[in-house]
């Protein structure tokens, strides 16, 4: 074997083994799963179905109120003192008492539970609806069929349609790109950084421990390094890829568990990202078409699923690799992490930027701002990504990962210098004087 | 005969000179003293013996041939500055810095069992580094030092860090070695150990050899043909009756009799002392005062 690959082999299995790693690896999924499942648990539990009694003085909201899974209305009349204890006896979950006086708007809600935050704006929106259209009504003489018809035709609705080169069309969902690649640039910017950072304290622990000098009495010092990126590397994938799988194995044992939990759910998935565009075809039709909705999405996914994952891997990589030799560089030439700062601070401002600036990025993914970033090397690992869900022409992805490919060959040439002459310096304060001096040097 | 020729060495960093046209041989089996004050130039020889870094000029002859990157499996080096991965388990480090010097993981493992029974750490091999102390830790790194059984070795600084008792296991080993043939190389200051176990020495002063030969024909080259003898009496009278060309320079009073130190001019021979003394009184001791390795060091540094 190689004194390379025996490197990289050492620095994998001394990572792997950790048990930060195999923590990490653990709980990873088990967040990831929770940010999936959580708000849908929450969704789910907090809005049971609620039976609400409406005691209306006035007679005028008496079934005018809307139906539907989570909510029921009943009405009825009497005296509200005997009426509101019915939500203590649990018969009613609420009580809706609707004094007199239409234009004074006055109402009580009576409940024994506190009802889900929403119950309150959703009874008042709907209130405020139908003395609207009532009003509407009354002070113009509208036949009420008419104005019913009137009122659902006038709906508009916004579909947005891709054109592509050859001139198909495909639907997006301008959110949920939006959303995907916020995630993706968010997370390649954690792993470049946690990757990175691991390397930097890899040279340093080396060079703290001076084990460097055994060393590299035995291999060159670029296959010392190069042995502990390319392991890192190997590590990042690996956990990224445990990461993927456990996720999915971890959701597929939720929806067994609870077949329904996804299954009649799906469209709650896709309604937490991107709410008016389910709310406003609910709107639209009248009848919510899950299966279309399902349909949409999955076609958004084989369209770029596997365009997505392949970038996603090319900048992880390349990105990492950039800044994994420039932290390298920088670990070879300090005595200790405090001093690494310095030189740390101006190589991670472009992630750091990037970072800053990912919202306006994202709300303008075709922008100046967002295809400039996503060109130059420092940058283009997370900028690009932000980009790629929602459609970038072919030659602009392939001028941006070669730029950074050949920008990375810079900077591990440079690297190279800096490590070789670094590892070996002791006790002495670096400034960046003297490594420009190492690079011309040597 | 020769092992190692350095020849006009020559290395300059960015603001001084760390070597300047250095040549000297090593001799094959035998161990060499690699002297000089701090900061002469040694390390950065050594890091130029192990193809660490480049010299400017000059080149080095390995067993005949220019040195060459294979030639490392035929070194081992013990640097200065040394440690190991602490957080690395014992046995499987040991493993790995072997294969780096070229052996397979087969022999490494059955070579560092030999090793760590011979020096009683075998009950260490599943236990993390940093849970050894610091001669356990020495000892592990003398091993993996020499566990690819190079031709060469190089010790820098060998005896840092060692109480006495490993100092000793430490030279009887490097001693064993040379037994078996290997060609050794020794940075030290410690000149004690240097008159024990060095046969060649080189002195290194300011980026310049300045001294290379047997350890018995430099303490030859620098005695000051200086005596030194143990008498049951001495008076007035045998001090006065003295040859002139004896220099009495330094007289100690002892529980029973007198300790002269006596320096005779280079002609004369040890013989006409005795000659004097042996009528005057009875001799206890006799000997020559060869100088230190110390006193020599002094001597030409300054």
């Amino acid at each position: 074997m190689s004194k390379t690959l025996l490197i990289i082999s050492r620095e994998y299995m001394t990572r792997i083994k950790k048990k930060s790693f195999i923590l990490m690896t653990i709980l990873g999924p088990i967040l990831i799963a929770a940010l999936i499942v959580l708000p849908l648990y929450i969704s789910k539990t907090s809005e049971k179905e609620m039976h609400i009694l409406v005691v209306d003085e006035n007679d005028y909201f008496i079934n005018k109120f809307h139906d539907t899974k989570k909510l029921t209305f009943s009405y009825l009349s009497g005296d509200i003192d005997d009426l509101k204890k019915s939500c203590i006896e649990g018969k009613y979950d609420a009580v809706l008492h609707i004094l007199p006086g239409i234009q004074s708007n006055r109402s009580n809600l009576y409940f024994h539970e506190e009802p889900s935050l929403s119950l309150r704006p959703n009874l008042e929106e709907q209130m405020d609806k139908i003395i609207f259209d009532k009003t509407l009504i009354d002070s113009f003489n509208i036949n009420p069929t008419l104005f019913e018809d009137i009122k659902t035709n006038s709906k508009a609705m916004i579909t947005s349609l891709q054109i592509d080169e050859s001139g198909n069309e495909q639907q997006r969902f301008t959110e949920i790109n939006r959303i995907i690649g916020i995630i993706c640039g968010f997370l390649i910017y954690m792993f470049i950084f946690m990757f990175a950072s691991q390397v930097l304290r890899g040279v340093l622990e080396e060079k703290t421990n001076r084990i460097v000098e055994v060393l590299i009495s035995s291999v060159k010092p670029m296959q010392l390094m190069l042995g502990k990126i390319v392991g890192v590397a190997m590590v990042g994938l690996t956990q990224f890829a445990l990461w993927v799988v456990l996720t999915l194995a971890l959701l597929g044992i939720i929806q067994i568990s609870s077949p329904n939990f996804f299954g009649g759910e799906a469209t709650s998935i896709s309604a937490n990202a991107n709410p008016e565009a389910i709310i406003s075809s609910i709107d639209s039709t009248g009848m919510l078409q899950e299966t279309n909705i399902m349909n949409e999405i999955n076609n958004f996914y084989s369209f770029s699923f596997s365009t997505l994952l392949f970038s996603f891997i090319f900048f992880f990589l390349m990105g990492y690799l950039l800044y994994a030799s420039l932290f390298a560089a920088v670990g070879s030439a300090v005595d200790n992490e405090t001093d690494s700062q310095q030189f740390i601070m101006p190589i991670t401002i472009p992630l750091l930027l990037t970072i800053v600036l990912i919202m306006p990025m994202a709300e303008d993914p075709n922008g100046p701002l967002a295809w400039w970033l996503s060109m130059i090397p420092l940058t283009s690992p997370i900028a690009m990504l932000i980009r790629i869900p929602s459609g970038v022409p072919l030659w602009e992805l392939i001028t941006s990962m070669t730029i950074l490919v050949l920008f990375f060959f810079f900077s591990a040439w440079i690297a190279a210098k800096i490590y070789r002459t670094g590892i070996l310096m002791y006790g002495k304060k670096i400034t960046y004087r003297d490594l420009f001096k190492w690079i011309r040097y040597s | 005969m020769e092992f190692i020729k350095i020849q006009n060495i020559t290395k300059s960093f960015s603001n001084h000179i760390a070597l300047e046209d250095v040549s000297f041989t090593i001799n094959k089996g035998a161990v060499t003293g690699l002297l000089g004050p701090n900061g002469a130039g040694k390390t950065t020889l050594i890091r130029i013996l192990n193809q660490i870094t480049l010299p400017d000029n000059g080149q080095i002859l390995f067993n005949g041939n220019p040195l060459h990157r294979k030639n490392i499996e035929n070194i081992g080096y013990l640097p200065e500055e040394r440690g190991l991965y602490k957080k690395m388990k014992v046995g499987e480090q040991a493993i790995y810095l072997a294969r780096l010097k070229g052996l397979s993981e087969k022999e490494a493992v059955e070579r560092l069992h030999y090793w760590f029974q011979k020096f009683d750490i075998e009950s260490w091999w599943n236990r993390r580094v940093e849970e050894l102390s610091k001669g356990m830790q020495q000892k592990l790194q003398f091993i993996v030092t020499i566990i690819h059984e190079p031709d060469f070795l190089i010790f820098d600084e060998p005896f840092s860090g060692f109480d006495p008792v490993n100092t000793n296991l430490l030279k009887q080993e490097i001693l064993e070695l040379k037994k078996k043939g290997a060609t050794i190389i020794i940075s030290t200051h410690n000149m004690a150990s240097v008159e024990e176990i060095c046969d060649d020495i080189v002195l290194i002063d300011h980026a310049k050899k300045i001294l290379e030969g047997k350890l018995f024909d430099i303490k030859q080259k620098f005695k000051k043909h200086l005596f030194y003898i143990e008498l049951a009496d001495f008076n007035q009278d045998i001090e006065e009756k003295m040859p002139s060309e004896f220099i009495i320079t330094q007289k100690n009073k002892l529980p029973k009799g007198i300790g002269l130190t006596l320096r005779i001019p280079v002609e004369m021979k040890a013989n006409e002392i005795l000659h004097y003394f042996i009528n005057q009184s009875e001799i206890i001791t006799f000997n020559e005062i060869l100088p230190s390795m110390n006193e020599i060091f002094i001597e030409t540094v300054q």
